[in-house]
Formats: structure tokens, C-alpha cells, sequence
């Protein structure tokens, strides 16, 4: 698995099965569940009552409805949303009598739930790559969807650019993490991706966003920015893949740095089997002073210990 | 195996096999005792002098003898960041595992990257000439190993990036 799936796949999988008649196990859920960038899920579900409520908390949440969160839920959830639960910040409800008739629009519709933190954090995007259609710029929309992170989305007159700031926590990180953004900031030289988004990484904060107060002050973070110019945004499905793809970019990218983490630890491992093999040649079968030496007439040697 | 790197090791062959010359000898100073004499540093007239064998100003052997251990410290090639912070890595998995290895030392030597202490009873329990062999055989590998882990963290890293951004221009 190189890519990470867009939608909530737990989610995904739990309401289909809430509403599966033929699935024994299907029982009332009450469940919390975590997702990337901090985001908790809380699922409810009767059998009884054949309803399924799920709820959404995220960082930076109240930023995103300024940006115009609200309208693109209300566009994909519309008749499905409900009074937010206590202590998250959107809910949304399926009612059994509400399920399509066929199977592949209740299929459709499950996918629908499990994308809700992605159409959560879709708003400030469509609203600068709507603006930059119409030759407009836009103020720079901060979205800080992580502690000590944020992502920065703004239109210029020909492109939209989006900032990640991302901490590396530790010193391994940090390296991998400079290894990694080379390796983005460079693949455009390759013919199969001529035509993706520029990549520019740096300690320093970009000019644009120079004069936020916001910014935090750290040896750590690195910025990241995309330049994403009309063809990555061109309404439809490129436009759709792009809002799902740039806002997992952060956990992309430190997941695949764990996962080389993880790599070198398990190659690690087997180089210290290979060298204690090695080592371990050097010891003779039998102890050096367990051998027992005789004289030709018989007797044997002891050693005092 | 390039050709500085041949001498170099044979080198550090010679010298090694000559150094593990060891004997038992108790403590001097404290009765019932008996310490690697090269640790405790108390007896000087038991310390010879040490060797310093180095291919290059990277990579180097220092080798201490003294009438009952041996220690011989290694400092590995790192020529940038990603070497340094994988040769960190490896050597601190190695020495926290020294219990397993015997003969290594749980700290470096300042200025080196790792050490081992052979003592007299490791070289009556042990074959001389494996130990050496194995010394040897650990600096040929620890070379390989971490210029392996680089080579594979590029690459992976360009995949990674390769693949994502693929995404876009599809």
C-alpha cells in the first residue's frame, strides 16, 4: 500500500454493516474511532430503530465553516444532517427508510459518510480554485487541522498555492524528512509526473506568509508548498482527486517515514542475527577446558579452577 | 572490494592477531581482583602502546593492548547526515544489545564509533583467529549495511514521491 485511501475505511465498513439484513453480527455500535490529523469519529447505531449517527470532531473546525465548510456539507449531506452531539462538531444521520433501493447507491452512500473528514477540510479549496477561476485572489486560509500544524491555502491571479508547515519531532525524522522533500521538490524531472504540481520545501516560512502572526517560531517545521496551476483544478474529477489528495499529503509523507523507520529497524534486527552467527562461530563446540586430555599411561588432567 | 580497503583490513589483521596475545593477570592493586587492565588504567607498566590505523581521516582503528584485554575501537565512514544519523542508529541497536555480543563494549570510545573489549577470558573461551575474523568481517559488513540503508532510503523516497505525485497528471 504506497497510497492512503481517502475515505475511512472503518466507517465504511461498520455501516454498511449496521444495515446489512443478512449479517448475524450486527449489533447496536457505539464507538469512537480515530482517523489521521487528530480527527475523532463517534458512530452510534440501533438495529431497532434502524438509524446510524456519525459524528465528527476536528482541529481547526471553526476556521473551516469561515471558509465555507458549511455550504459544501450542506451540499453533499444535506437532508442527512442533524444537531451536532455534545462535544463534536458535526453529526449526521441514515435512516434505515432513507436507504436507496439498489445496491450500488447504498454503496454509494456509505462511501459518502466514510469521506466526511475529506469534504470537511474541501471547503477552503474549492473556494480558491472557484476564485482563481474567476481571475480573483483570495485572503490566505489557514487551516490548522494538527497542534503546531497548518496547512495555508490562498489564489493568486494564475494559481492557487497551498502551504503545508510540518513538524519533524525527532532527529531521524528530521533527516528522512529532508531525504523525502528532496526527493518531491525533484521528481518533476521525471517524464512520468512533467506535468504535476511544483513542489518547494524550506525552514524558512515562504514570503507570502511572512507577515502571519501565527506562525510559529521552530527549528523543526518545514513549509511545503504546491503550486497547482488550472489543469490540476479543472472542474470535474481532476478537481475532486486533487481536493482528496493534497490535504493527505502531511500523512503521507510521515507515514512513509515510518514505515522506513520501521524498515531499517527490521533490517537492523537481521544484520544483529547475522553478526552474533559470526561471533558465535568462534566458540568451539565443546569448551576449550571441558576437553579432557590424557596422558599416554591414562590419566587425566584436571584444572583448578 | 576496493583496493584501499584490502590493505586496510589486513592491517588491522596483522594487528589485531598480534595484540591478542593475552594472558591472566590479577589486579596489582586490589587483592582478588582481576579487571581488563586497559579499563582500569591503574597499572601502567602493564599498558603497551596503542595503534592507531586509519584508511582515511573517516575511518580509522584504534587498538589499545594491555597484558590481559584488548580494545579496539572503530570509527565508521559517515560522510553526510543520512550515514551519521543511520550509523547512530546501527551502532546503538548493536550496543544495546552487547550482553548477546560479549565482547562489545556498551559505550564507544570518544572520537570512535563503536568498541569492543577482548579480555583474556574471552580469548581461552573463544578461537583467536575467528574473534579476529570477526572484527574484520563486522568492519566489511557495517560499511555495506549502512551505504545499503541509504541507497534504499532513496530510493524509496523517490517512489514515494513518484507516486504521489503521479495523482496529479493522471
Amino acid at each position: 500500500m504506497i497510497l492512503l485511501e481517502v475515505h475511512n475505511k472503518i466507517i465504511y465498513e461498520k455501516i454498511a454493516q449496521a444495515f446489512s439484513s443478512t449479517d448475524e453480527k450486527a449489533d447496536n455500535i457505539t464507538e469512537q474511532l480515530a482517523d489521521l490529523d487528530g480527527v475523532i469519529y463517534h458512530l452510534t447505531s440501533s438495529k431497532k430503530e434502524g438509524y446510524v449517527v456519525l459524528s465528527i470532531s476536528m482541529n481547526g473546525y471553526s476556521q473551516l465553516v469561515k471558509f465555507g465548510a458549511d455550504e459544501v456539507l450542506r451540499r453533499e449531506y444535506g437532508p442527512y444532517i442533524v444537531e451536532p452531539e455534545s462535544g463534536y462538531d458535526f453529526s449526521i444521520c441514515l435512516n434505515q427508510q432513507d436507504l436507496p433501493a439498489t445496491e450500488e447507491e447504498r454503496d454509494a452512500l456509505y462511501k459518502k459518510f466514510s469521506l466526511l473528514k475529506r469534504n470537511l477540510l474541501a471547503a477552503p479549496f474549492e473556494k480558491a480554485f472557484i476564485a482563481q477561476e474567476n481571475k480573483q485572489t483570495t485572503e490566505i486560509m489557514e487551516v490548522p487541522y494538527r497542534d503546531n500544524e497548518s496547512i495555508y491555502v490562498f489564489a493568486l491571479q494564475d494559481h492557487v498555492t497551498v502551504i503545508f508547515s510540518t513538524e519533524f519531532k525527532e532527529d531521524t525524522d528530521k533527516i528522512f524528512g529532508k531525504v523525502f522533500l528532496q526527493e518531491f521538490a525533484d521528481a518533476r524531472r521525471q517524464p512520468a509526473v512533467q506535468t504535476a504540481p511544483q513542489v518547494l520545501f524550506s525552514k524558512e516560512p515562504p514570503l507570502e506568509l511572512r507577515n502571519l502572526n501565527t506562525l510559529r517560531d521552530s527549528e523543526d517545521i518545514n513549509y511545503v508548498t504546491f503550486v497547482l496551476f488550472p489543469r490540476h483544478y479543472t472542474e470535474g474529477p481532476v478537481r475532486e482527486q486533487t481536493i482528496s489528495n493534497i490535504p493527505l499529503f502531511r500523512d503521507y509523507l510521515h507515514y512513509h517515514i515510518k514505515c522506513s523507520k520501521a524498515y531499517m529497524h527490521s533490517r537492523m534486527r537481521a544484520r544483529v542475527d547475522s553478526f552474533l552467527k559470526v561471533l558465535n562461530r568462534a566458540k568451539p563446540e565443546v569448551a576449550l577446558d571441558q576437553i579432557e586430555k590424557k596422558t599416554a599411561s591414562g590419566r587425566t588432567f584436571r584444572k583448578f579452577k | 572490494m576496493s583496493n584501499t580497503l584490502k590493505p586496510y583490513l589486513n592491517a588491522v589483521k596483522a594487528t589485531l592477531t598480534a595484540a591478542l596475545c593475552l594472558e591472566n593477570f590479577a589486579s596489582q592493586l586490589v587483592e582478588r581482583h582481576n579487571k581488563p587492565e586497559v579499563e582500569a588504567g591503574s597499572t601502567k607498566e602493564v599498558l603497551l602502546n596503542s595503534v592507531v590505523i586509519s584508511r582515511n581521516e573517516n575511518e580509522k582503528v584504534l587498538i589499545e593492548p594491555s597484558i590481559n584485554s584488548v580494545r579496539v575501537s572503530i570509527k565508521i565512514k559517515q560522510a553526510d547526515e543520512i550515514e551519521q544519523i543511520l550509523c547512530h542508529k546501527f551502532t546503538r541497536f548493536l550496543m544495546l544489545r552487547a550482553e548477546n555480543f560479549v565482547i562489545l563494549r556498551k559505550k564507544p570510545i570518544e572520537g570512535y564509533s563503536i568498541s569492543f573489549l577482548i579480555t583474556n577470558f574471552h580469548t581461552e573461551q573463544m578461537f583467536k583467529h575467528k574473534l579476529v575474523d570477526f572484527i574484520i568481517q563486522f568492519m566489511e559488513e557495517v560499511d555495506k549495511e549502512i551505504s545499503e540503508m541509504k541507497l534504499s532510503l532513496n530510493a524509496r523516497a523517490r517512489i514515494v514521491a513518484e507516486e504521489y505525485l503521479k495523482q496529479f497528471s493522471g
